[in-house]
């Protein structure tokens, strides 16, 4: 008690700026920038500037998100949410990135949003929208226009929609110079270009089955239609996916298919008639699973192409030459057949076309002109994880050459592969978070099995066990001694408190992601994964909640199954089979082990439970059910919202919530009660344009309290959180009245027993109550701010005692942030319209401005780019000062918070060594000096007696 | 940077020719809080934002708020204002976690085009605005009847910037000698050592009428025992000095004779004596 007295004392004493210094940057958070998978045909090496030779790694990943990527060390440059724009991805979401070298711009396309962006800095050059068309191919036009400076491309889009729509976009602008209309109802593939025409291929459905490929060229310059060819492909193509390529230029000016059986590969060289038809040798005996066409992609390069062919356990590959006089193909050679899988990128260097194939063991590199082996890399072990695509760079010296590629694995990770040496992984499958939680080390669970044997025995008995137990921790005592002056070296040298590992700061933390894989971040290096394991089943699931042990974790997925794993290892120790599928997973603790029980789709647990818990749950018909955990047949209580509502949100307090003081003390020494009740839940329930919410009390499912606000905007992210005797909610309100305000809003009300200070309302002091009979209502104080923009999620700091002030944590999609909002600061209590008096004033209370700007030193993200966040949480730690956080959803943020500054830490402005030098100085002032003043005071006594 | 727009227009008036969109622009100028427009990060960017009337009018894209990334000239263009059933009014923002902007009100007619860009003041009644950056007059609207639309430009302005970090105390000795506690130390410290020297170098006659000034002032008489070695002016009745009070004249006078063998020693001498 004393402790908490002095602790609440220090916290409150403390000023309360909150920011971390720039020097704990790094030191005490971690952020991986995600950009998500990147997708196969949009993902290239380019040179933004005509002046560097440096390039970046650019992609347009499977997330819709644009990036730059530093091939160097992995860091994000820049990237662009493309999704933001783009009509809402309905999962066949077509998306393309097209760049040409020197020009410094990129142009991508999202569904039916087109825009243009510059290399090196990510800013926007165009964009352009085409109402109910998609984007099916997007190439850039490369032609020779000497008085454009600096250079500029054009683009040539073709649409699909209810016609297909040829159409050449200003490379400045976004502007259309000319279209090309094509309403004959043929299937749109693609357009290649040439300097003299572009080439738009296009698939006519023939009478009988099948299609034929069309290909119509166009003039760049007006659009107008030249020539058309057909080729008489009906019997091989049977869908859009069965043309495996078609060349975006000159370097590559083909179609190519294969036959239905794939025994034949058909390549037409486009703008001829002709069809070449080449056998495919499968010696294997397997079918092939897939033919894949490598093709350099510049303007100057040799018009050389590789297929490759997989089969479910070999790899080989073909590279063709193309004699553009004569439209010939021929084959030149053939690479090995390999077991096992192996991926194949192209690069160029001037005119010549390298061909790098990665397999699990090797990394090779053949010029395209002849089959003799440039280079070869042996991967280190462990044998590499299978890759999906790879893009590469290859450097030529002389003889030699230099190779870096860029493996996207199906593990969803990224890997740049420099001469066969890893360079860096970018984990792009934690993009896909869907749960996390922190792991519970079982370092610990030794000593409390101990302590319980002592609790078990006889008096006696437990001081022997005690005793013993403490001799045998002696055997420790010389290590520790031995290490004693290097700790206390290094933590004077360092200047920096370092070992904080045994408060619970440094706990890692279990991610599990949506395609199936579970990763384990260190907290202490940076959040760089310790492990990664692939637990589940297939290859996607959709995780509901990680509940960790001492030393395990349980994944419960949404079908009703779960993976237990090994936290130190990621080893899976058991599995459970699916059962019925769940809307959530609820934890009811009786006593001792905590018990989980899923809750259907219809809102009804899956079982009962011994114990004394209760659960609230959502049905999917919009009504909130109540359940005792004993009962899991008929709910004690159902809440329906007003007619035309629909309950959007709930959610209750969190399970560790410590209050450490029950009332507030006023500025006169009087008391203001806290409304503090376990059981609260908030429920956001919406209507057209309005939005209400509910205080329940979850044992009888009484409504505490409401209020309703009207002209929000449904559409855009309402956010709410409870906590102690207060909760917040934030939402877009419009002016409905004149003398209203337009913006964001964050409305903040809190709970108190009584309006009367002193005075505990019905209850008083009583130690028990009942929810069912007699429940007395909580006098609400509310008071609302507008905030200057969105919140997509709000969350509570939490720490061991509740003592340290609380901040509200609120995600701020637009700014890609996440702010943390002292309470002091959202106090319901501040003086409207008027200064506060002393009283108030001595209370913390200062006075009501309705607008709430984010002051930057709330920013627990400080400078970063934390985009995409869909959860923020938060633990506490076994100091009292400090709270861990940890977000994700998109990228991934970790963090520790200090609400009222680090006040049981030394921090690193704390110079240990700036003490020593002072006491030191102390000590040789007073060595000098005591002979001085002995010598004189001797003297005195004499002197003055003489 | 000019807003290119007529193919968009085009497109547009294809379906539906009387359609007047258009076109707002807004320029980041550099300023004192902002030297380089051009450094802003490639997140920030610009919404427009209002309720969603109920009808249909609001195609997907525009669901609620619209969004405009920063160009590479360091502006946010709106190509296409919606057009809707009835004429709207936005909030315009600028998002950008590091600069705060002023937010403006944008007030669009039924057929997307702009009526009128003003300040608006955060917290206020909607119909408090504030400074007037562009409105339609009335000559301007039948204009605009022929020429059908019209690229708007307004400055934003950069209000703040925010301070992410904590500055750090740095050691420095300077902020060493502000401290007070440092300062008496040190004038105590001059006057232990300066004092003896400068009676040393006092002639006699000096020296001899400066003790006796000393022996009738009780403060000196403290600074003098507090030289002579005890450092505790333990004869010095400090709350009968502050309280106006004459001192008694054994007080003063005995003070350098008394035995200082100690210092506590010297103290609680001083004291019996004051109560005796």
């Amino acid at each position: 008690m004393w402790l908490q007295a002095t602790l609440l004392l220090l916290a409150s004493c403390v000023p309360s700026s909150l920011a971390i210094y720039a020097d704990e940057v790094n030191h005490v958070d971690y952020h991986h920038a995600l950009l998500g998978f990147p997708s196969a045909q949009s993902t290239f090496f380019l040179k933004p500037s005509p002046s560097s030779n440096a390039s970046l790694l650019y992609t347009l990943s499977e997330k819709s998100l644009l990036g730059a990527v530093n091939p160097k060390d992995g860091s994000l440059v820049w990237r662009q949410n493309l999704s933001r724009s783009a009509l809402p991805a309905d999962g066949n979401a077509h998306t393309l990135l097209r760049a040409s070298e020197g020009t410094n711009a990129l142009v991508s396309a999202a569904g039916d949003y087109l825009s243009s962006w510059t290399a090196l800095d990510g800013k926007l050059i165009w964009e352009n929208w085409f109402v109910d068309e998609t984007v099916a191919d997007l190439e850039l036009l490369e032609l020779e226009d000497a008085s454009a400076s600096p250079p500029t491309k054009d683009t040539v889009a073709l649409f699909g929609g209810k016609a297909a729509v040829v159409r050449r976009l200003d490379g400045d602008s976004g502007k259309t110079k000319w279209e090309h209309l094509d309403e004959s109802g043929d299937i749109p593939i693609q357009i290649s270009s040439s300097s003299t025409e572009v080439f738009y291929v296009s698939l006519q459905s023939s009478a009988r089955k099948g299609y034929r490929i069309k290909v119509t060229s166009l003039d760049p310059l007006t659009g107008q239609q030249n020539q058309q060819q057909v080729l008489s492909s009906e019997s091989d193509v049977s869908s859009a996916d069965s043309v495996l390529f078609v060349g975006a230029n000159t370097a590559a000016p083909l179609i190519t298919w294969a036959d239905q059986s794939r025994k034949a590969l058909k390549v037409n060289v486009i703008g001829t008639k002709q069809v070449h038809t080449f056998d495919i040798e499968n010696t294997s005996g397997e079918s092939i699973s897939s033919i894949t066409i490598h093709a350099p992609k510049k303007l100057e390069s040799l018009p050389h192409f590789l297929v490759h062919y997989e089969t479910d356990s070999t790899t080989w590959a073909e590279v063709y030459h193309i004699d553009l006089k004569s439209a010939s193909v021929s084959k030149a050679y053939e690479l090995p057949r390999l077991e096992g899988w192996s991926v194949f990128s192209t690069s160029n260097k001037d005119a010549n076309v390298y061909f790098t194939r990665i397999t699990q063991s090797e990394t090779t590199v053949v010029s395209s002109a002849s089959h003799g082996i440039l280079g070869r890399w042996t991967h280190q072990a462990p044998p590499m994880e299978q890759a999906l695509h790879s893009v590469s760079e290859v450097v030529a010296r002389g003889d030699t050459v230099a190779v870096r590629s860029a493996a996207a694995l199906i593990s969803g990770d990224w890997q740049l592969i420099r001469n066969g040496q890893t360079e860096w992984t970018r984990y792009e499958a934690l993009a896909g978070a869907l749960a996390a939680a922190w792991v519970e080390e079982d370092i610990q669970e030794d000593l409390a099995h101990q302590l319980q044997v002592e609790g078990h025995e006889t008096l006696y008995g437990a001081y022997m066990h005690r005793v013993k137990r403490h001799a045998r921790d002696l055997q420790h005592l010389p290590e520790w001694l031995k290490e004693l002056p290097k700790r206390i070296l290094t933590s004077i040298l360092t200047d920096e408190v370092s070992n904080l590992d045994g408060f619970g700061i440094v706990r890692p933390v279990v991610v599990a992601t949506e395609n199936g894989r579970v990763y384990s971040l260190d907290a202490g290096n940076h959040g760089a994964v310790s492990w990664k394991v692939k637990a589940a089943e297939t290859e996607s699931w959709n995780v509901k909640a990680i509940l960790t042990q001492p030393g395990s974790a349980t994944i419960y997925v949404d079908d009703g199954s779960s993976v237990t794993l090994d936290v130190t290892s990621g080893e899976v120790l058991n599995r459970s089979p699916a059962t019925v599928k769940i809307r959530s997973v609820a934890v009811a603790s009786d006593g001792t082990t905590p018990v989980t029980v899923g809750i259907q789709e219809n809102g009804v647990p899956t079982e009962s439970v011994d114990g004394q818990g209760f659960f609230v749950t959502l049905s999917d018909d919009g009504s909130v059910l109540g359940w005792f955990a004993r009962d899991n047949q008929n709910p004690a209580w159902q809440f329906r919202p007003a007619p035309g509502e629909k309950i959007i949100h709930a959610t209750a307090r969190p399970p560790h919530d410590p209050i450490a003081s029950i009332g507030k003390v006023l500025g006169d020494r009087s008391v203001l009660y806290k409304y503090i009740s376990p059981n609260l839940a908030l429920i956001t329930a919406v209507g057209d344009n309005s939005a209400t919410f509910y205080l329940l009390d979850a044992i009888s499912g009484r409504i505490l309290h409401t209020s309703a606000h009207q002209g929000v905007d449904t559409t855009q992210p309402i956010a709410s959180v409870i906590s102690e005797n207060w909760f917040a909610y934030s939402f877009w309100g419009d002016v409905v009245d004149p003398t209203d305000a337009k913006g964001y809003q964050l409305v903040i009300s809190e709970l108190y027993e009584s309006s009367i200070p002193n005075d505990r309302g019905p209850l008083d002091s009583a130690s028990n109550y009942s929810s069912i009979t007699d429940l007395p209502l909580p006098h609400v104080i509310a008071q609302a701010f507008l905030i200057p923009e969105p919140i997509s999620h709000m969350a509570v700091t939490q720490t061991r005692q509740g003592i340290t002030v609380r901040h509200l944590l609120c995600t701020l999609p637009f700014s890609n942030a996440i702010v943390g909002i002292p309470r002091p600061v959202l106090d319901a209590r501040r003086p409207v319209g008027r200064d506060p008096t002393s009283l108030e004033a001595e209370e913390g209370l200062f006075k009501y401005n309705p607008f709430l700007q984010f002051e930057g030193k709330w920013f627990l993200t400080h400078s970063r780019d934390v985009a995409g966040i869909k959860t923020v949480l938060s633990t506490p730690t076994l100091l009292e000062s400090t709270s861990l956080i940890f977000a994700f959803g998109g990228d991934i943020f970790a963090t520790r918070a200090t609400p009222s500054q680090s006040f049981d830490v030394l921090g690193k402005g704390f110079s240990k060594l700036q003490l020593l030098m002072t006491i030191v100085a102390l000590s040789i002032g007073v060595a000098v000096l005591a002979p001085m003043v002995r010598k004189k005071q001797i003297n005195q006594i004499w002197k003055a007696s003489s | 940077m000019h807003i290119s727009f007529s193919s968009v227009l085009a497109f547009f008036a294809l379906s539906a020719p009387a359609l007047a969109t258009s076109a707002l622009t807004i320029t980041i100028p550099p300023s004192s809080l902002l030297p380089n427009p051009n450094a802003l990060p490639a997140g920030t960017h610009a919404t427009l934002t209002t309720l969603p009337s109920s009808e249909a009018a609001f195609t997907s894209q525009t669901r609620g708020h619209l969004a405009a990334p920063l160009t590479r000239s360091a502006t946010f263009s709106f190509h296409r204002l919606p057009p809707s059933t009835k004429p709207e009014s936005y909030l315009l923002e600028i998002r950008s976690p590091e600069y705060i902007f002023t937010p403006y009100r944008v007030d669009i007619a039924a057929d997307g085009s702009l009526l009128g860009v003003w300040e608006t003041i955060r917290g206020n009644p909607w119909d408090n605005r504030g400074a007037e950056k562009f409105v339609l007059a009335d000559a301007d609207a039948d204009a605009d009847a022929n020429s059908a639309i019209r690229d708007v430009n307004i400055e934003a302005k950069v209000l703040a910037k925010r301070g992410f970090f904590e500055e750090r105390s740095k050691f420095s000795p300077l902020a060493l000698f502000k401290n007070p506690m440092i300062l008496i130390a040190l004038v105590a410290l001059g006057f232990t050592f300066g004092m003896p020297k400068l009676m040393e170098n006092m002639d006699p006659e000096m020296r001899a009428e400066f003790e006796k000034q000393s022996r009738t002032s009780p403060i000196t008489g403290a600074t003098r025992s507090a030289m002579s070695g005890g450092g505790a002016p333990g004869n010095f009745d400090l709350a009968g000095w502050m309280a106006g009070a004459t001192p008694r004249p054994t007080a003063g006078a005995d003070a350098p004779i008394s035995p200082p063998a100690t210092i506590s020693g010297g103290e609680s001498g001083g004291t019996t004596r004051r109560r005796g």
